[in-house]
């Protein structure tokens, strides 16, 4: 057959080449489940390959020809990975939109990528992008996925996905060797997805994968152990649920499903992840600190509330859970003898049915990255028995860096180096580079930006500053940008402190300041369910989020938790003072990243006035420092 | 696609427009009918959603339940086993009564006609005719289902009536019935063979078998109550299925909407007439073949047998059981015809109760009936959802074990 000559001929093998090959190998085969009207409906490789191939061939009819921009903005479900496989498959380009982005963030990321088709998911992200439309000269039609509510529209960009794979259709039948065709001109250096970078400083860049890039990342993250390990095979079972335009979720994913037949399972939305997971059960879980930070929360908030015969349970387990976790901590992350006898105590009392409930009884191997995670939260999942292994890379790297290995987990760190990459440490600022064939092409059309972080000779600046442990472990400092450098010229990781702030149930965002002032203060969020949980049982009435922070009592709690991280840091890593946030930070306010990820500059511009409190011996905002609270 | 000619249906539109195939069952080597192996909440078609046994869990047990069911007669007394009978007996009125009374919430009195109807019917059909009495003599294959055809078409007759009114209306006219069927039952003696005479109840004989002999199972010798056992229990597990096949399907729905509201479900479009007259008609099915079970088991009885009280241990079985609920009904039957039994047992340890009539502090009948109604009173006011409430309770603290919710 041409193609799979032409795949030979070929170095890299693309992800439409891998479902291609799957589509012919297990055609029946359940490649994906999507929740639809109560029931999971399975897509096998065969309608995949199929419906991934009439988007090509739409695209195609519509113009659409290589190195060009096709968009997606939508949540995470079978479309999208039609979409993106179909583009790639005709050697275009995908861009994936945040489904959270603001119109503001649309018009920037249409225009900067110059798409010219946009795959928009339903009559939300449809009239976001119709509100920009004069600002992004190149975009000409706008397909959507749910005709609710846009079925009137008439408006000429306008194009139902229905219409898109009819003209796919057609366009088969008159260009039946396109695909052919397409798969034999590609190249390893082709471009096939820009990933825009969360932007927590300036507008997001779009990062240029490669073929190659995409390639090394799928034979490093779904071939071998670089994000599970064992790596997945086929009968592994998943839940997409972060979004498909991060780095992680995509590798997690379409690398991971299309490189080890595993079965995606996606999630109906972000709201209905702890339901789906529990129907679900995956058997691999990829988190963002934020889940495993949530789940963790939930559990103890929801502990809380149960009944004293459950409470005792609970305090009982997690009695062995805390020295079963401590002894993983110890031996990196494997099971000993004393350690197993404990989980097998607590295994019928507590695990198995906890487990089962926050659905992860199945998981065989779990990650979290994309940032920091609090040691405290890895070592109570440790403890249960999800052994969470963080890994470590990022979009301009394919998020190939580093990974913890089973066995060799060290708490704390990002694990060891993938095989294949070449890691160093800049000897003056300490910061992370990599150099493999992950490394991204560059930055679309800012060749200024990409400059700044690719060096010729192909090492890639991170941007993280990191140290060794033990000389085989990376333990990731923080951004080198976030670095606090106090009025009397200590250097202070903020990130640090602000996990383990956030490791409390009831602290959902910490923003810890400092630089260039005397001593470090924080801004601090509570979690509103648990606090609100919390104030609810100590009768304690309450209306507004703001009017919960404001409460001397929630103060005081927020006081309590300041003061007992601070006794694990060093005396001028301590924080002194902090002012609670009036509000949740949020997305659409432009507080936060796409990724949730807080944008500093934002927030201080803002909150200013509660920084200045702070630091002016004021008390015009509710806080509090370590001798007292004030509403 | 081809080109569509008339209006798309709602599913063709989504289909076409989504692009995606919507289908009741999933497909592909590691799909069962049931859903996806060691996931049971991961449903992969609604009959999977929908199943009686939609966990392994309920599966296993229920199989366990059964096997220990069928091995009990071989452990048992004779006595005991024909207790057990007439518990399979009532558990079928029971589920009859709680198709109209739980789930379509007709208040219905008139239960105990119904079984004697189906007793009378199976006699007339089955049983050895002479001077006195009507007996044709013909098979139980013919004369079971008879006796739950023949109420169900007088139910079909009187549930016109029942449908016009409600409430404390319904369970009067239903108490009418009871006293005009025990009138007409004294009175025809042909059929009945009339007050403080009775007649014998019909052959037990399926197709040609004559359940009363003798049979070799395992190289056990089956006595004659273990016998009626096995055939009882088949009746039950068959018709129990059926109700609660029923009520999980379109009638049982409409049942469950015209009792919340009569009027918000007429509404909806479902016919009140139709409703009504189809729970009525069904419930007396089941009753009338409960009647006719249970005239086998336990032998001649006279007309005056089928009275108020019996529609009243019959609506304790549902109220103590639980409402709207088949294993209600079947908790609830085991606990009324096994509470007396037990009651007595504990007479003879515990000794201010005396075992005669008449002497002793209290009798053990007297006990039995002043415990009958405190039960009663007890599960109305502390857990009206009965028996089955409680096992709910049970089993939700552990369903959301370690949690509470």
């Amino acid at each position: 057959m041409t193609v799979t000559a032409a795949a030979a001929a070929q170095t890299c093998r693309t992800i439409p080449n891998r479902v291609r090959e799957r589509a012919e190998r297990t055609p029946d085969r359940i490649c994906m489940r999507q929740k639809r009207f109560g029931i999971w409906q399975g897509i096998t490789w065969r309608e995949y390959w199929e419906q991934a191939g009439l988007v090509a061939h739409g695209l195609a009819a519509l113009g659409i020809g290589a190195g060009d921009r096709v968009a997606i903005h939508s949540e995470n479900r079978p479309e999208w990975l039609y979409t993106d496989v179909g583009a790639v498959a005709i050697r275009a380009i995908s861009v994936g939109l945040y489904a959270t982005n603001p119109p503001a963030e649309v018009a920037h990321l249409l225009r900067d990528s110059g798409a010219r088709v946009l795959v928009a998911e339903d009559q939300e992200q449809v009239d976001k992008a119709l509100a920009v439309l004069e600002q992004c000269p190149d975009l000409e039609r706008i397909v959507y996925l749910e005709p609710r509510g846009v079925r009137e529209y008439g408006h000429p960009a306008l194009m139902p996905f229905s219409e898109l794979l009819d003209r796919g259709r057609e366009h088969a039948r008159s260009h039946p060797s396109l695909l052919d065709e397409a798969a034999a001109g590609a190249t390893a250096d082709d471009v096939v997805t820009l990933i825009y970078t969360s932007g927590t400083t300036g507008p997001p860049k779009g990062a240029m994968l490669t073929a190659r890039n995409v390639d090394f990342a799928t034979q490093v993250l779904a071939l071998g152990p670089g994000l599970y390990d064992p790596p997945p095979d086929e009968s592994d079972v998943t839940l997409s649920y972060l979004p498909l335009c991060h780095v992680v979720e995509r590798a997690a994913t379409i690398w991971v499903n299309a490189g080890a037949g595993t079965t995606v399972h996606f999630a109906e939305s972000i709201d209905t992840v702890v339901s789906n997971l529990h129907e679900v059960q995956p058997t691999l879980f990829f988190g963002v600190p934020r889940i495993w930070e949530k789940i963790h929360a939930a559990i103890h908030s929801r502990m809380g509330g149960a009944s004293p015969g459950k409470r005792l349970a609970f305090r009982a387990s997690m009695a062995l859970a805390r020295r079963i976790g401590d002894e993983l901590v110890r031996h990196d992350g494997t099971h000993t003898a004393r350690s197993r006898a404990l989980y097998a105590l607590g295994y019928p009392l507590l695990f198995r049915a906890l487990r089962d409930r926050i659905g992860l009884r199945k998981v065989r191997a779990a990650g979290s990255g994309a940032a920091p995670v609090a040691p405290e939260v890895l070592r109570f999942f440790f403890g249960i028995g999800v052994v969470i292994r963080e890994a470590y890379g990022m979009t301009e790297n394919s998020a190939v860096a580093t990974g913890n290995r089973r066995g060799r987990v060290k708490l704390g760190t990002v694990g060891e180096p993938h095989d294949g990459t070449e890691l160093r440490l800049a000897p003056e600022t300490g910061e992370i580079l990599t150099r493999h064939p992950g490394n991204f092409a560059g930055y679309w059309n800012r060749p200024d930006k990409t400059a700044e972080v690719l060096e010729p000779d192909g090492w890639l600046h991170t941007g993280d500053v990191g140290e060794w442990v033990d000389g085989s472990h990376v333990r990731i400092v923080d951004r080198i940008k976030d670095v606090i450098i106090t009025a009397g010229g200590k250097n202070v990781a903020p990130s640090e402190i602000e996990n383990a702030l956030k490791a409390s149930a009831f602290i959902k965002e910490a923003v810890v300041i400092g630089d260039r002032r005397r001593y470090l203060t924080a801004l601090i969020g509570i979690e509103l369910d648990s606090v609100g949980d919390w104030a609810q049982r100590r009768r304690i009435p309450y209306t507004t989020y703001r009017d919960l922070t404001e409460k001397t009592e929630v103060l005081t709690l927020v006081q309590g938790v300041i003061k007992e991280v601070n006794t694990g840091f060093a005396r001028v890593e301590n924080v002194r003072k902090f002012r609670m946030l009036p509000k949740e930070l949020d997305h659409d306010d432009g507080e936060l990243t796409a990724t949730q990820k807080v944008r500093r500059e934002q927030l201080q511009d803002r909150f200013g006035e509660l920084i200045e409190d702070m630091y002016n011996d004021t008390t015009k905002f509710a806080g509090g420092d370590l001798t007292g609270v004030h509403s | 696609m081809t080109v569509d000619t008339g209006v798309p249906s709602g599913r063709e539109r989504a289909e076409r427009e989504t692009g995606l195939r919507v289908r009741g069952r999933g497909r592909g080597l590691r799909v069962r009918g049931r859903g996806v192996r060691g996931r049971p909440l991961l449903y992969t078609s609604y009959a999977a959603d929908q199943a009686i046994w939609n966990t392994p869990a309920k599966r296993g047990w229920t199989l366990a339940l059964v096997g220990a069911v069928l091995v009990l007669p071989f452990f048992l007394s004779r006595d005991l086993t024909s207790l057990v009978t007439t518990v399979f007996i009532f558990a079928i009125g029971g589920i009859g009564l709680n198709l109209v009374t739980g789930y379509a919430g007709q208040v219905s009195l008139g239960h105990a006609f119904f079984m004697g109807l189906g007793a009378y019917t199976a006699a007339v059909f089955g049983g050895a005719g002479s001077d006195q009495v009507i007996g044709w003599g013909l098979d139980m294959a013919i004369w079971l289902p008879m006796a739950g055809v023949v109420p169900a078409l007088v139910g079909l007759v009187v549930a016109p009536l029942a449908v016009r009114v409600r409430g404390l209306y319904l369970a009067v006219l239903t108490l009418g019935l009871v006293f005009i069927g025990e009138h007409v039952f004294k009175e025809a003696r042909s059929i009945t063979g009339g007050a403080g005479v009775g007649r014998a109840p019909a052959e037990p004989v399926l197709f040609g078998m004559d359940l009363r002999e003798r049979y070799h199972l395992f190289g056990y010798i089956l006595s004659r109550e273990a016998v009626y056992y096995f055939v009882c229990f088949a009746i039950f597990v068959v018709l129990a299925i059926a109700a609660r096949n029923l009520t999980r399907s379109k009638p049982g729905r409409a049942f469950a909407a015209v009792r919340d509201r009569d009027v918000a479900a007429s509404m909806m479009g479902i016919s009140l007439r139709r409703t009504k007259t189809l729970a009525f008609t069904v419930s007396s099915f089941y009753a009338g073949v409960s009647g006719a079970l249970l005239v086998m088991v336990i032998g001649r009885v006279t007309p005056t047998n089928w009275n108020l009280f019996l529609s009243i241990d019959l609506l304790a079985v549902i109220l103590i059981g639980g409402i709207a609920t088949i294993s209600g009904s079947i908790l609830g039957a085991a606990f009324v015809v096994l509470m007396p039994r037990i009651v007595s047992e504990l007479a003879d340890v515990v000794p201010f109760i005396s075992t005669s009539p008449s002497g002793g502090f209290l009798s053990v009948f007297q006990l039995q009936t002043m415990l009958f109604g405190a039960l009663i009173v007890l599960f109305l006011v502390l857990e009206p959802r009965g028996l089955y409430g409680l096992w709910v309770r049970v089993r939700n603290y552990w369903k959301a074990w370690p949690f509470s919710y």
